[in-house]
């Protein structure tokens, strides 16, 4: 008999009772709760770990995110405008945890992770700084460069005066003490020695030679050199304008020096296109510090 | 022939090319960084959309790039031919790819976090073969001249399409093709051109009856024709063929016909569309447009070749849809009704607080004229304010606010960036190290040392030898030995005050323990560029690292004056030629800045600015926005005080908050 339970249903419902008005209650202020848990659970606020690609222009930046993003080969590239992100899944315990050709593997626990790429001519420099101020979660910098061109001190010079100014923005975010959140979170520096299949390539160790060497003379003549406008005189010696780069004082810059700041700089040849020790070194690098 | 064909996105992927002739992948490179990074160009922004006829085209020494850019999705269209070569259906093939691509695959370019763009079964190299083909066909044709293909084509088309939509690509292409079908004969009605291909209809016919059925229109069409048996066959050709056009069409016309580009239905037009939403499009879909479309059917399938005439319809439809919409969009600005313009007038007062809204020129213009008015106030010459508006407000339309976001602070934001980018210059500039390489060249370079040349250069009276003296004590305290070139062998007591100068160095020099200085001077009335190539000989005898040649004022517009920068620029070989810019002059900067910059020959122009005098102007630093919109040219420093020390590192970041900072 379905009317008259329903009738009495509809009646017990509306008279006026304790356990009515507790239910009542419950719902009342229960609902907004639940309804919060379901739509903070349905839409994602992580925020993924990031890994931002940078460098000078022409090294290869947009070409080696291609190659990670689509496995098998990099497409063509030309000069970027734009900062443009990827999302990848990096993995330490899956079988193919070495290499980026990963997109169809099942084993082992992936992370996902973004990785952004920088345009890396002179005038868009501010854009990529930008860019890197803006992340939440950077996890590591690969900060790439040509070793086949680093021979040259044309091309030398802007490579380290741009390197310079990333670890000098690194340096600044660890040191800085007011900024209490999690920002200040230390954030290594893998310098990729790109294009190491070339026959003019410099080997790994003289990159690293090379750029530390241009590093320290860029450093002195920064130290000597003149006050950015907009500095009044009062401000000279200030915490802010005080920036030099790695162990204050000390003569030659080396990467070790940049410890201090718990910032760690590895160096890794590789090549994103033709024969060589491929990008697999960058790939686990990466993986390791997500 | 065309030398390749690439469809690159703003962040540097190549989506799509086609090769002909291999090229170097840097003539792309540099037309990229010349034409959108440093806006080499100058003369107009880049607008959005726009048709590549009117982008000015980029030469290469041997190549011609002629390009469109889609600033939304972010993607370039560039067709590299050589210049020696005249194609003229280049434009005409840009445009064309830019709109069938956009409409293809417009969406996947949308997607965050990823470079790849899916063109699933139906490749568009085949699209893009057709038009070529198409494009190069009908120039042919065109070239030899047919009148009468000309007229007959376009009225068979405009009594059908909106008298707006004429598409001359289409027109003259069908005209070519159907020469030899249609040619003589009188201007074909539809009806006429029908029973030509009764075959082909009847087959769509049975296939296309349950989208036919739908849509309402179409059938009322239809009865209204409907007289004669054979004619009724053909009738439903259209509307069967409309079976895949309407969709398209569908979700262009649901948005109030303005976004044509923001529907997410990837199209599969190889595929056989399914009913259902063959259905709802069509019951959403209802226009003039389908109508259009109907049309051009009809015209198409008389064509000759089968194969290449199925997706040079498909081609078609897309074109024409795009310029239906694009036309539909126009017309359905101004119209809406009380109530409408009501709603749209209240939302858009809500968005403009909330955000989400999107710009049009009637929002931005206003604000814009308030951001011109602000950058005259601080002293930027009109031209470079005006320029500066207009990239801007380019950039923004028909773009979205970001939440809570209101117009002024969205031009802000777009204006900070613009200004950085333009105050940016391309390489560091660092001096000291330029120097140390010429003076100190590494052993394994071949080169030999030499002493550093900087000149400066600028009109009476602005501080080029209170700078010189500056940059002079600057090295100095780097401890260079510096040699001072007295250029300004005219007017009087110009060697003298420098000597003063050099005086006063060599004391503050001699206390701090710094380099050295010394003067080099030949007296007055003698040639200055012969003055100052025998110092820099001199320089590179003694030892000295940097000459600083000291010149005559000059106006800028006294051309006896100014040509003889050129032999000087010649005669001295200076590593830097500095212009200096006092802050204080206004609108004159502009061409103080291009007349010395063109005055040393063809090859060599400035190296960089110093703006002088930058304490007397407060805030109102535009003078420096103008030289650099002029020139292209970067600050190198600026001068804030009367001291020997009051020489600044120019700093962007310093620069635009102040030209910024409402005061």
């Amino acid at each position: 008999m379905p009317s008259p339970t329903f009738w009495s249903l509809v009646e017990s419902s509306l008279t006026p009772s304790y356990t009515l008005a507790i239910i009542a209650i419950v719902l009342i202020l229960g609902g907004p709760i639940i309804l919060h848990f379901i739509l903070s659970n349905s839409t994602s606020y992580i925020i993924h770990p990031q890994v931002a690609l940078v460098g000078p222009d022409g090294v290869g930046k947009t070409s080696l995110m291609t190659l990670f993003e689509r496995g098998d080969s990099p497409s063509q590239t030309h000069t970027s405008q734009k900062a443009h992100s990827v999302e990848l899944n990096a993995s330490t315990d899956s079988s193919s945890k070495y290499s980026y050709k990963n997109h169809e593997d099942t084993t082992g626990t992936h992370t996902k992770f973004l990785l952004i790429d920088t345009p890396g001519h002179g005038k868009l420099r501010n854009v990529a700084m930008e860019r890197l101020n803006r992340c939440e979660r950077l996890k590591a910098i690969v900060f790439m460069v040509d070793a086949a061109a680093l021979g040259e001190p044309e091309s030398l010079a802007p490579t380290a005066s741009y390197l310079y100014d990333i670890l000098l923005f690194l340096q600044k975010r660890v040191s800085d003490k007011s900024n209490n959140k999690k920002n200040n979170t230390p954030v290594p520096v893998l310098i990729a020695a790109n294009k190491v299949d070339l026959f003019t390539a410099l080997p790994s160790t003289l990159v690293k030679t090379n750029l530390e060497a241009e590093l320290s003379r860029i450093r002195s003549s920064r130290s000597k050199g003149l006050l950015d406008s907009g500095v009044g005189t009062d401000d000279v010696g200030s915490e802010e304008q005080d920036a030099w780069l790695g162990e204050y004082g000390s003569e030659k810059f080396s990467f070790k020096q940049m410890q201090e700041f718990e910032i760690d700089v590895d160096v890794l040849p590789g090549n994103v296109t033709g024969d060589g020790p491929g990008a697999e070194k960058w790939w686990w690098w990466i993986a390791q510090r997500i | 022939m065309l030398d390749s064909f690439e469809i690159i996105t703003t962040s540097g992927v190549v989506v799509w090319s086609r090769t002909y002739a291999s090229i170097k992948p840097s003539i792309v490179d540099n037309f990229i960084a010349d034409t959108f990074i440093e806006e080499k160009s100058g003369s107009t922004a880049i607008q959005d959309s726009q048709s590549a006829s009117v982008n000015p085209p980029y030469k290469n020494d041997q190549h011609t790039l002629k390009w469109t850019i889609v600033k939304e999705l972010g993607v370039i269209f560039v067709a590299v031919y050589r210049s020696l070569l005249h194609l003229s259906w280049v434009d005409k093939l840009v445009d064309n790819i830019r709109t069938i691509f956009v409409s293809l695959y417009g969406d996947q370019l949308k997607k965050p976090h990823t470079t790849i763009v899916e063109f699933g079964t139906n490749k568009f190299d085949e699209y893009f073969d057709q038009q070529l083909h198409e494009l190069d066909k009908a120039s042919g044709i065109d070239a030899t001249g047919v009148p009468e293909i000309q007229l007959n084509s376009s009225s068979n088309d405009e009594p059908l399409s909106a008298p707006s939509l004429t598409y001359r690509g289409r027109n003259i292409n069908q005209g070519g093709l159907d020469a030899t079908l249609n040619g003589p004969s009188p201007p074909d009605t539809p009806s006429a051109s029908r029973p030509s291909t009764p075959s082909n209809n009847n087959l769509l016919v049975a296939k296309a009856s349950p989208a036919a059925r739908l849509s309402r229109r179409a059938r009322k069409k239809n009865n209204a024709n409907t007289n004669a048996p054979p004619l009724s066959s053909g009738d439903e050709g259209p509307g069967g063929r409309s079976k895949k056009a309407p969709k398209k069409k569908g979700r262009k016309w649901d948005q109030d016909g303005m976004a044509d580009e923001e529907d997410d239905v990837q199209l599969d037009y190889s595929a056989q569309a399914n009913p259902l939403s063959d259905s709802e499009a069509e019951a959403t879909g209802r226009s003039s447009a389908l109508e259009h479309v109907d049309s051009s059917t009809w015209g198409s399938t008389t064509k000759g070749k089968f194969v290449l005439k199925d997706l040079g319809d498909e081609v078609h439809d897309i074109l024409a849809s795009a310029e239906a919409s694009q036309a539909a969009s126009s017309k359905n600005g101004s119209k809406g009704g009380l109530l409408g313009s009501g709603i749209n007038a209240v939302s858009g007062l809500f968005r403009n607080v909330v955000g989400g809204k999107t710009l049009t020129k009637e929002d931005l213009d206003k604000a814009m004229k308030g951001m011109e008015e602000h950058l005259l106030k601080k002293n930027v010459a009109r031209e470079a304010a005006v320029r500066l508006c207009e990239g801007v407000e380019k950039e923004l339309l028909g773009v979205k606010t970001g939440s809570f976001e209101s117009i002024n602070a969205r031009i802000q934001t777009a204006m900070e960036a613009s200004l950085t980018k333009m105050l940016t210059p391309t390489s560091s500039m660092d001096l000291l190290r330029e120097i140390d390489a010429v003076t100190a060249p590494p052993v394994t370079s071949l080169r030999t040392r030499r002493p550093y040349v900087i000149s400066i250069v600028g009109v009476n009276g602005v501080g080029k030898s209170t700078n010189l003296s500056k940059i002079c004590f600057f090295l100095l305290q780097n401890k260079y030995k510096v040699l001072i070139a007295a250029g300004d062998t005219f007017r009087s007591g110009a060697v003298e005050q420098l000597a003063v100068h050099v005086r006063n160095l060599k004391e503050l020099a001699a206390r701090e323990g710094g380099g050295e200085v010394d003067i080099y001077q030949k007296g007055y009335g003698k040639d200055a560029a012969a003055v100052a190539k025998d110092a820099v000989a001199h320089a590179a005898q003694t030892g000295y690292d940097v000459v600083l040649i000291d010149t005559a004022g000059r106006r800028h517009n006294d051309q006896r004056l100014m040509s003889s920068l050129e032999k000087f620029a010649k005669f001295a070989q200076p590593d830097k030629i500095l212009m200096v810019g006092e802050a204080l002059v206004g609108t004159d900067s502009v061409a103080q800045a291009r007349n010395f910059n063109a005055a040393f020959g063809s090859v060599r122009t400035l190296d960089g600015f110093i703006i002088s005098k930058c304490d007397t102007v407060g805030d109102m630093v535009g003078t420096l926005v103008s030289l650099v919109h002029a020139t292209n040219v970067p600050v190198l420093f600026v001068g804030v005080g009367q001291h020997y020390s009051d020489l600044r590192n120019f700093s962007v970041k310093w620069a635009v908050e102040k030209l910024l900072s409402s005061s």
